[in-house]
Order: structure tokens, then C-alpha cells, then sequence
């Protein structure tokens, strides 16, 4: 790669020769991007440190004197940076873009399995008698499920099995995450 | 070139700069920091500042104050403001608000912004010998879009290169040096003339985020002056005053609550009638006005989700924080003594000016600090049924990109219109209308074909742009933008070419300074040839020097550019023959041995003058 500018070789994000922040890559990959190893189990602090040393370099407020060019490079540079970072320290988005390569769901993402849904669905009919019931249930599920993701990659990480079942638990996480923090429907009609 | 910092404040406004390493703010000719920020509209001149607010009264359809309080906003949510302030509005205008003048004419808050800014950017030029550089200008950190870019196009109106917008709560915190802590969570209390704000703020190393902003559009030391006036024209019986009688009231108790600052009593006079008051006595008064900024700041709190001891420090700003009860209610609300050591009409154009220098780069600080903003409202799209959809949520750290893609629903259909809103409530029609953005010229497909990506960037400083490509044929969409409130490109463009009829003025004024410049630079070098070889002077030749020199020290301050100029002649052509003997001298010396550089710097020293 040689610099847009002074067309001297260049390797990082800002021209060692000139100072000119390069184009920056038209796709996210928040890994490259960090230049963090690609693992599901990273630390926010590295993240962090990561972000900062970069954020310091590229920016716009370290370019507010040159040229447009420079300012807009340096501009998409650093939302590329702001959401790497904010996807790479919620776990559910990392799993995703690892699953998948992108960093959200695509559309209306993945159907889930029909007999999930019918379980809940009773959840929901005991509900009317044991008010707190789904609640109750979607939290153990939830817990349950995010173990069986982080066991999926600690085998992936150990060089074991695939990534392909992510994306269906990833879904379903989701889902009773949603049912455990729903309001309690019947709250406002008990002391 | 040095950049600024401007605080462009609702009551006044202040203009600074980093000198030698040091923050202060630059004044007027009496020695004042503070601007008003008053305007009034003449035939054929405005009128900014101090001249403007005394004559207010007098002239009260032409002269427009507190006009940041209807930067950015809809009329409509403006009309109890204008009642309030008695401005006429235009009222056909739906987008922008418009006042209009007797004389027929009108003028936008942004264009009476840019009144007050271009005298500030006068003050700057005058100090600082030329054009700054550019500007760091401060905003109230609740600011959503709109009024953000109705400041930076009151900037653009006034000549000024924005370097970045800077909320107001972060630039007092600069100010203090708060940012060298490495971390914590800072409250910022900032009782003006008529508006009160409390922020909370966190710094996480170099990263300063605002946690929560609550306070009262309509509360300040405008009521302190109020209550007191009231209590004075029942105690003296001064029974309903006529208008002058109110404006010399106010005047007089203003002073009297400065006076109460240090004394523990002091006297008022009103027609002819004196009264004590001491300051236990306005405290009693105030109280009630100060509980009510406490209201605000147990909201900010609750809103942060901290507690009084979690906040590190408290920061005054605003002049109404000079009175004693302020300081001691906020004392015992955080727990702890508040800072006021800086000036507070002055701490925010601090801060600003500090940030304005780190932007040079120069500046030794520009290595550990960095200021990460975040958005303070969310931005969203209005989808089917007035729903919002948000594509950037609050207190993302800018900048930002976001994208969604959307398709046609009609064959061959070849535009798109899309809303955007920024708020954080359910519905569209909740939030505060951004733009209207209508995509055209997308390739005519079949509907549901059309993937057209739709771009979202917000910069550094908060602001919105929009790009749009449709993705199998990777045509890019036009983006016409129509901000729901504000000024378009189209008229600030229309704007700019007006004030080229006032361009000769403002040419004149550049020209005047130049040859201040000039002529300073003249006389500094005559002086010190002068001094160093009085004896390369022929007999009489030094008198005629200093003559000219003298002269020409008389009128360099004065406004006659010309008379400047041609003395600044005079004085370079009666001291060429006395500067031709210093260069043979220096010549001389040089071939009789000394080196060829040391000539070479002695002769290059001289320019411009002897």
C-alpha cells in the first residue's frame, strides 16, 4: 500500500511520512480494525485500550487544520472505531459477527424453531395462574442458553466444532432476554 | 493565527484566547470582558452590546436580546417566548422564525447571532493583530441538532471558521482543569442572567461524557432583581412606578444585590427614599427562586443515577453564582464546596478558548486530551403508523455512522421521502422534527428491487449529513434536505451575498488593522536603530526621525487609515539614508573578518525598517 498523498509506503491507519490518515476500509471488521485477536472471550479494558490508542491518532480534532480530504478520512475512521468498540463490548453483537460477519441481524434474522414457541406459549397460560411464572422461566432459560453459547465458543476458540449453531441460540437468547426484563403485565393490579 | 474561544450566551457573550500558555479573555476599549448579547437594528447600522441593552427601552421593536433562547426552534414552539420579549413574529414563517421590524424588514435569530459575533470577532482581530484562526464555540449541552446548526450558521454569517461546537458544562469543566484528573463525575451549576442549567458529567480517562442536563429556561438572577425590586416599592410604598421609574428600580437593587455580595448591608435610594436592606433580608427573598435550581440539580441526579457523594467536584458558572446564598445552598446540596475561583461569566470562554488551542495542535496538552462527545437525544427515522425507529440511541459517542437500507413499494418508483426525528420518545410527532429528506432520482426497478443504503453520519460536533446509494447499480440518490427548522443552505448562500454589500466596510476594517500593524512594526525597528547607533546619525537627522516617529505614534490608534499609511511612508523614507549607513557599517565590519553569516542575519534583521 503506498500513502494517497505522499506516496510513500504505508502500513497503519496514518502515514508514517506525511501524517495523512488513509482511506479508511469500506467494511467493518472490528477485529482488524482493534487489531484484536478474533476471540469471543475479550476483555472491555483491551477493547477499551485498544479504541483509545487508535481514537488518539485518527480523530478529527487532530486534523481540524488540514485539508477536507484529511478531516473526512479521519471523520470515518473514527465512527468505524466508535462502532467497533460498542460492538465488541456487547457480547450478544460479538457473537453475532463472529457467527456471521455481519454486526446485526439481517432483516427480521433467523425463524425461530416452532416448538420454542410453543413452549412459551404455555409459559404464557400458566402465567395466568402463577402470576411471575414466564418471568421466572425465561430467566433460567436465558442463563441456561448463554452457557451453551459461551460453551460453543470455548470449543471454537480450542480449535473444536463450529460457529453454525450461534446463530439459532443467539435468537432464542434474544427472545427470553426480552420475556425476562418485559414489564410485569400485571403489576399495576397488585400491592 | 491563534483560534478562539466564543461563549455565545443568552444574556452576554465573551470572546478568549490562549495567550503565552494562559486562558483569558480579550476586552473592549473600557476594559470589559463581557458582551451583551443585544442587537439593535438601525437604518443603517446595528447597534451591539452595552449601547444596545441600556437603550433597549427606548427602542423596544429594534432591539432584540436573549435571541439564543429561539436559536433552531419551531415558530410555533416560540410564541409564548415572543409574547414574552414583545418581538413581532412573522407569522406565515413555519419553518424558521422570522422577527420582523417596523420598518418592514426582518432578521432570523441566527443572523442577530452573527451581529453579536462579528463584534467579538472584531475585538479578536484588534488583539490579536489579524484573523484568528478559527473558533470553538460553546452550546448548552442539550442542544439538539437543529439549534446546534443554527449556531454554526450564525458563525458562518459572521466570517468564522467553526472549529468545533463544545457543550458548555464540558468547556467550565476544562476550564477548572477538571480533565487532568484522569477520571471522576463532575456537576456543573450555571445560574445566569435568566436561564439556569445543571449538568453531570464523567470523565473516563480523556473521555468526557454528559450524564444527565436539567434545569429552568426562565430562572436566574433576572428573578433575584425582581423579588427585591418588589420588596423595595412595598417597603418604601412607591405605589405602580411608570416605566422609567421600573428601569431605574431595577437598576438600583441590581446594584444593591452586587453591593450584598461582600457588605452585610447596604442602602437603596429611590426617589429620594432610602431603605436598608441586609443581605440576611434578600437572602429571606431569594430563597424561594434558589430551592428551585436545588429541584433541578435532585433531578440531574436521579437522572445520572448517582448520589451527592459520588460527584467529585461542583463547578459555579454564571454571574448569579456570585451571591453568597447560591454558593452556600449548593455547598450543602453536593456536600461540598463548590469552585469559584475563575471568574464565572468568564469560566465557560475559558475553557473554550483552552480547547480552541488544543485543536492548533501546538498546544503541549494536545497529546492527553481528547474530547469524545456523545449524542444527547437519539436519532430515528418515522416508519409506518408514526412509529419511530432509531438509528443512532442517545449518548452514542461521536462521530457515528449509521446505514439502513429501505426498497420502493410502487413499480418503477423513482423517489423516496424519509423523516428524521431526533428524540427518545415512542412517536414522531413526540420528538422534534429534524428533516425531511427526499431521495430522487433512483433507478426505475420493479418494487421491492431497490436496495437503496442509506448513509448517517453525525460529526464531532453533533451534526447530521446524509448520503444515499442504491446498491445493485450503485447510483448514487440525490438528497434534497429540508431542515424542518432552521435556515437551508440556499439562504444562508442568499445571506452571505447580502453582506457583501457590507464587505467594503469590513474591507475597510482589515485594511485600518493592517496598517496598525504596519506602522507598529516601524516604529518598534526605528526605536531600536535609534538606540543602537545614534552615532551613524548626521546632525539634525535624529530630530527629523523622531518627528515623523512621533507622529505617526499620535494617529496609529486613530481610525484614519490613511493618515497611517502615509506617515508610515514618511517615516520609512526619511529613515533610508540613515538605514543605508547602517548597512554599509555592517558591511564594512563584515569584510574587514567577520563571518558572512553573521552579516547575513544582522542585514536580515533589519527588514522592514532601518
Amino acid at each position: 500500500m503506498t500513502c494517497w498523498t505522499c506516496h510513500e509506503k504505508v502500513a497503519g491507519p496514518v502515514c508514517v511520512g506525511c501524517g495523512a490518515p488513509q482511506p479508511p476500509p469500506a467494511t467493518l471488521d472490528p477485529y482488524a480494525l482493534l487489531g484484536l485477536p478474533r476471540r469471543y472471550f475479550v476483555d472491555a479494558a483491551e477493547v477499551e485500550q485498544a479504541y483509545r490508542a487508535l481514537a488518539r491518532k485518527l480523530h478529527p480534532d487532530r486534523y481540524v487544520a488540514k485539508p477536507p480530504a484529511w478531516r473526512r478520512f479521519a471523520l470515518q475512521w473514527t465512527a468505524l472505531l466508535n462502532e467497533a468498540r460498542t460492538l465488541l463490548k456487547d457480547e450478544n453483537r460479538r457473537a453475532w459477527w463472529l457467527a456471521t460477519g455481519h454486526p446485526a441481524p439481517r432483516e427480521r434474522g433467523p425463524r425461530l424453531d416452532p416448538a420454542f414457541l410453543e413452549e412459551i406459549f404455555e409459559w404464557k397460560e400458566r402465567e395466568l395462574d402463577e402470576p411471575g411464572f414466564v418471568r421466572e422461566q425465561a430467566g433460567a432459560r436465558e442463563a441456561a442458553m448463554r452457557a451453551e453459547l459461551h460453551d460453543i465458543f470455548r470449543r471454537w476458540e480450542a480449535g473444536e466444532g463450529d460457529l453454525a449453531p450461534v446463530e439459532d441460540r443467539l435468537s432464542r437468547l434474544t427472545y427470553l432476554s426480552g420475556l425476562a426484563r418485559e414489564k410485569d403485565p400485571h403489576g399495576e393490579h397488585r400491592h | 493565527m491563534a483560534n478562539i474561544g466564543i461563549d455565545l450566551g443568552t444574556t452576554n457573550s465573551l470572546v478568549a484566547v490562549v495567550m503565552s500558555g494562559k486562558a483569558r479573555c480579550l476586552r473592549d476599549e473600557l476594559g470589559r470582558s463581557l458582551l451583551p448579547s443585544a442587537v439593535r437594528y438601525e437604518a443603517d447600522r446595528t447597534v451591539v452590546g452595552f449601547d444596545a441593552r441600556e437603550a433597549a427601552p427606548e427602542f423596544p421593536r429594534t432591539t432584540f436580546t436573549s435571541v439564543k433562547r429561539f436559536m433552531g426552534r419551531a415558530p410555533a414552539d416560540c410564541v409564548a417566548d415572543a409574547a414574552l420579549f414583545r418581538y413581532e413574529m412573522d407569522g406565515e414563517e413555519t419553518r424558521v422564525v422570522r422577527f420582523v421590524l417596523p420598518d418592514g424588514r426582518g432578521t432570523t435569530p441566527m443572523e442577530v447571532s452573527a451581529e453579536v459575533l462579528k463584534v467579538l470577532r472584531a475585538r479578536a482581530i484588534e488583539c490579536l493583530f489579524g484573523e484568528p484562526g478559527g473558533a470553538v464555540i460553546t452550546v448548552p449541552a442539550y442542544f439538539d441538532d437543529a439549534q446546534r446548526q443554527a449556531t454554526k450558521d450564525a458563525a458562518r454569517l459572521a466570517g468564522l471558521e467553526v472549529l468545533r461546537l463544545l457543550n458548555e458544562p464540558t468547556a467550565a469543566a476544562i476550564a477548572y482543569g477538571l480533565d487532568k484528573r484522569g477520571g471522576g463525575r463532575f456537576a456543573v451549576y450555571d445560574l445566569g442572567g435568566g436561564t439556569f442549567d445543571i449538568s453531570v458529567l464523567e470523565l473516563d480517562d480523556g473521555i468526557f461524557q454528559v450524564l444527565s442536563t436539567a434545569g429552568d429556561t426562565h430562572l436566574g438572577g433576572d428573578d433575584f432583581d425582581r423579588a427585591l425590586a418588589d420588596h423595595v416599592r412595598v417597603e418604601l410604598g412607591l405605589g405602580e412606578l411608570d416605566k422609567a421609574g421600573q428601569r431605574a428600580l431595577l437598576a438600583e437593587v441590581e446594584a444593591a444585590k452586587r453591593r450584598l455580595t461582600d457588605a452585610e448591608s447596604t442602602e437603596v435610594n429611590v426617589a429620594g427614599r432610602t431603605l436598608t436592606v441586609t443581605r440576611a433580608g434578600f437572602e429571606a427573598l431569594i430563597a424561594p427562586i434558589v430551592e428551585r435550581t436545588a429541584v433541578a440539580c435532585r433531578q440531574a441526579m436521579r437522572d445520572a443515577g448517582l448520589s451527592p457523594e459520588q460527584v467529585e467536584a461542583v463547578v459555579m458558572v454564571g454571574g448569579s453564582t456570585r451571591v453568597p446564598l447560591v454558593r452556600r445552598h449548593v455547598a450543602q446540596l453536593f456536600g461540598r464546596e463548590p469552585h469559584c475561583d475563575l471568574d464565572p461569566d468568564e469560566v465557560v470562554a475559558l475553557g473554550a478558548a483552552m480547547q480552541a488551542d488544543i485543536l492548533t495542535g501546538s498546544s503541549q496538552l494536545a497529546d492527553d486530551l481528547l474530547l469524545l462527545d456523545v449524542i444527547p437525544l437519539s436519532l430515528g427515522l418515522e416508519v409506518m403508523g408514526g412509529v419511530v425507529e432509531k438509528f443512532i440511541p442517545r449518548c452514542s459517542t461521536l462521530p457515528i455512522n449509521a446505514s439502513q437500507t429501505f426498497t420502493t413499494h410502487v413499480d418503477g418508483q423513482t423517489a423516496i421521502d424519509l423523516h428524521i426525528v431526533q428524540g427518545d420518545r415512542e412517536m414522531a410527532r413526540d420528538n422534534r422534527s429534524l428533516g425531511r429528506f427526499a431521495l430522487s432520482g433512483l433507478p426505475p426497478l420493479p418494487a421491492g428491487i431497490p436496495r437503496i443504503k442509506v448513509e448517517f453520519t453525525v460529526d464531532a460536533d453533533g451534526l447530521l449529513k446524509v448520503s444515499a446509494r442504491e446498491e445493485h447499480t450503485g447510483i448514487e440518490a440525490n438528497i434534497d434536505v429540508r431542515p424542518s427548522y432552521g435556515l437551508s443552505e440556499d439562504e444562508i448562500e442568499r445571506m452571505l451575498e447580502e453582506s457583501i454589500d457590507h464587505a467594503e466596510t469590513d474591507v475597510d476594517a482589515r485594511m485600518l488593522i493592517e496598517s496598525r500593524v504596519e506602522a507598529e512594526g516601524i516604529l518598534h525597528a526605528v526605536d531600536k536603530a535609534l538606540a543602537a547607533d545614534p552615532e551613524l546619525l548626521e546632525p539634525g537627522e535624529g530630530e527629523r526621525i523622531r518627528a515623523v516617529a512621533d507622529e505617526l505614534r499620535a494617529v496609529q490608534l486613530t481610525e484614519d487609515r490613511k493618515r497611517i499609511a502615509d506617515l508610515s511612508h514618511e517615516l520609512d523614507a526619511v529613515t533610508a539614508p540613515f538605514a543605508q549607513r547602517r548597512i554599509e557599517r555592517d558591511l564594512t565590519l563584515a569584510l574587514s573578518g567577520r563571518g558572512a553569516d553573521d552579516v547575513g542575519q544582522q542585514l536580515g534583521m533589519k527588514a522592514p525598517a532601518p
